[in-house]
């Protein structure tokens, strides 16, 4: 039993995600995550299981733990009762923790998490903004989408879904700095700001300096698509 | 009386949940969700009016309260811990500052998170004062949990509602459903993670299937009927890992059409799966050359087109990558013939 899995095991989500395995598959057999992508939780199961740390630093340095969509439809046919999602997430928060999401293409991708879904709540107290939807990155929406982001304020007024008002609330309403500051401390308390920062001083480490995590980011923010930004062997 | 297996199973997945002829059905407090505003803002907006102006809800959210963080939790950016301290806020500052004990939230997310924190504090004891003491000592706020469903420790979604009186609303209706074919599509959130906390549970939820007929459509069944969306947080906000979502939504729609190709509504109460069951029928389209034609509405939008609303303006239907018009027309639901589809959807 190694160090890692300790930790792992301390974790609450694992407590309640791992009861007992009888490696059935049936996690897989539900999964969409496992029906699209080179991902299977039954393996993530079994590789947490033989709580050998060689094998754990293996899986949170792989794209495998970044797959899982969250969707929780292991926790609903699992027979005993476990539930690879919230492993998953305890998996997540150790490969943030030891920079090991660093090594692989979809680990990188939390910078976009850490600096949209985090960056949102500490700014704003949401995690997602009107501004984030925007129609380069989300194609899909449509052309009616693009007339809608543009026209956004007085589109939103016309649904009666007013934004960015001063203390009202509803909607993308601009929350009172005072809550903000309680939320922030809160934040700050449950070690989530502490979360975020290894993702950043990680990020440096990984591709040598502050400068080139934001070419990182730029890169994204400009195309879409991280793998535009080409890793250098001996960073 | 002995009763049937069968229905011991359907008695444990039934909640209560207050109707505006029972006490306390006509106050709540709610928590809006940060995925509808930015990617369907619209929604909030009829199921706002519909609450209030034909329920008559007295609907009270306080400035101060905050998303709940769950994409963020989902998204890998913050811990167990923070979900915790947060929905703890969240709720002191209903029941404190407006005064309201039932709550609901408008996101499935936010639902399953602030279920998932209760249920953590009912297990886990020092989780618990964990949280009073963090939340005390962070805001000076005091510590307060909701018991909305049959007076035990819960919260529930705003379809909840909408379910629990949807007698009251189809008696209002302008509209019907009579001969449409329609199928539900539950949030994983709403129903697989806590299915104990589901309308009906998991396998045959209620709580849009009972909205439907109530409206009078036929429910049709499908083999994918319980297949994810594939918002999946990370995959639905990173462009690239898109194809996920767009596999699964091709995979839910094939299996819809191969079973039931005259079916051409599915009612939704996620805000991920609203946006992107209808948004990647587009992609699909485009890049592989087929078509749907699948109306994905969500139960407010629904609601509101049945009660006379208009499609557009109220309804928010202005931003679907399905034409929405044939739906309409099989409804019988009238809209201004004289402009053009991109007229209708483009006000300004």
């Amino acid at each position: 039993m190694g160090k890692l899995f300790n930790e792992l095991k301390e974790d609450i989500l694992y407590q309640h995600g791992m009861n007992a395995c009888l490696n059935c598959g049936v996690c897989t057999a539900v999964c969409p995550a496992a029906e699209f992508n080179d991902y299977s939780p039954r393996e993530v199961m079994n590789t947490v299981q033989s709580e050998d740390d060689e094998l754990i630093i293996e899986l949170l340095k792989s794209d495998k733990i970044w797959y899982c969509g969250q969707c929780f439809s292991c926790k609903t046919r699992c027979p005993r009762g476990n539930n690879t999602a919230n492993v998953i997430l305890a998996l997540r928060r150790l490969s943030i923790r030891y920079g090991y999401f660093t090594e692989s293409e979809k680990g990188r991708q939390q910078l976009f998490a850490k600096r949209v879904f985090g960056e949102n709540m500490l700014k704003r107290g949401y995690t997602l903004l009107a501004e984030n939807i925007t129609p380069a990155h989300f194609p899909e929406l449509g052309e009616n989408w693009e007339y809608y982001y543009e026209h956004r304020e007085e589109m939103r007024e016309w649904w009666d879904v007013p934004m960015d008002l001063e203390n009202s609330p509803g909607s993308h309403r601009v929350i009172p700095e005072k809550d903000m500051e309680e939320l922030r401390a809160i934040y700050q308390a449950t070690g989530a700001i502490e979360l975020m920062d290894s993702v950043e001083k990680s990020m440096e480490k990984k591709l040598g300096s502050k400068k080139e995590v934001e070419k990182y980011w730029q890169t994204w923010l400009e195309t879409g698509d991280s793998r535009n930004y080409e890793i250098k062997d001996n960073k | 009386m002995k009763v049937a297996r069968e229905n011991l199973a359907w008695q444990k997945h039934q909640k209560h949940v207050p109707t505006i002829d029972e006490p306390g059905g006509k106050l709540w407090g709610c928590f809006r969700s940060c995925f509808l505003q930015s990617a369907a803002p619209y929604t909030e907006g009829i199921a706002y009016k519909i609450l209030k102006n034909d329920l008559g809800m007295d609907l009270r959210e306080a400035p101060g309260h905050t998303s709940c963080g769950a994409i963020g939790y989902h998204g890998d950016v913050s811990n167990v811990e923070t979900q915790m301290v947060v929905a703890a806020r969240n709720f002191s500052v209903a029941h404190h500052e407006l005064g309201v004990d039932n709550l609901f939230s408008f996101c499935v997310t936010s639902f399953a998170n602030y279920t998932e924190m209760i249920h953590l504090w009912e297990e886990e004891p020092e989780l618990r004062e964990y949280t009073a003491k963090t939340l005390k000592e962070t805001t000076g706020r005091e510590f307060w949990v909701p018991h909305v469903s049959g007076g035990r420790p819960s919260v529930v979604h705003a379809s909840d509602v909408f379910f629990a009186n949807r007698h009251q609303l189809a008696a209002k209706a302008k509209y019907s459903l009579k001969g449409i074919k329609a199928v539900d599509h539950i949030g994983c959130h709403y129903g697989k993670i806590f299915p104990g906390e589901a309308m009906g549970g998991v396998e045959f939820p209620q709580v849009l299937v009972g909205l439907l007929e109530a409206f009078g459509a036929e429910i049709v069944d499908y083999p994918e009927r319980r297949h994810c969306c594939g918002m999946g947080f990370r995959q639905c906000a990173f462009p690239e890992n898109r194809d996920y979502t767009a596999s699964s939504v091709y995979k839910k729609m094939k299996s819809l059409k191969e079973a039931h190709p005259d079916c051409n509504l599915m009612l939704t109460n996620c805000p991920g799966c609203t946006v992107f069951l209808d948004a990647e029928q587009g992609t699909i389209k485009e890049v592989l050359e087929e078509e749907f034609n699948v109306s994905v509405l969500d139960y407010a939008q629904l609601t509101g087109l049945m009660l006379g609303y208009d499609p557009f303006k109220d309804c928010g239907l202005n931003a679907k990558a399905v034409l929405v018009e044939p739906l309409l027309d099989q409804i019988g639901i009238p809209y201004d013939k004289s402009k053009t589809a991109e007229e209708r959807r483009r006000p300004f």
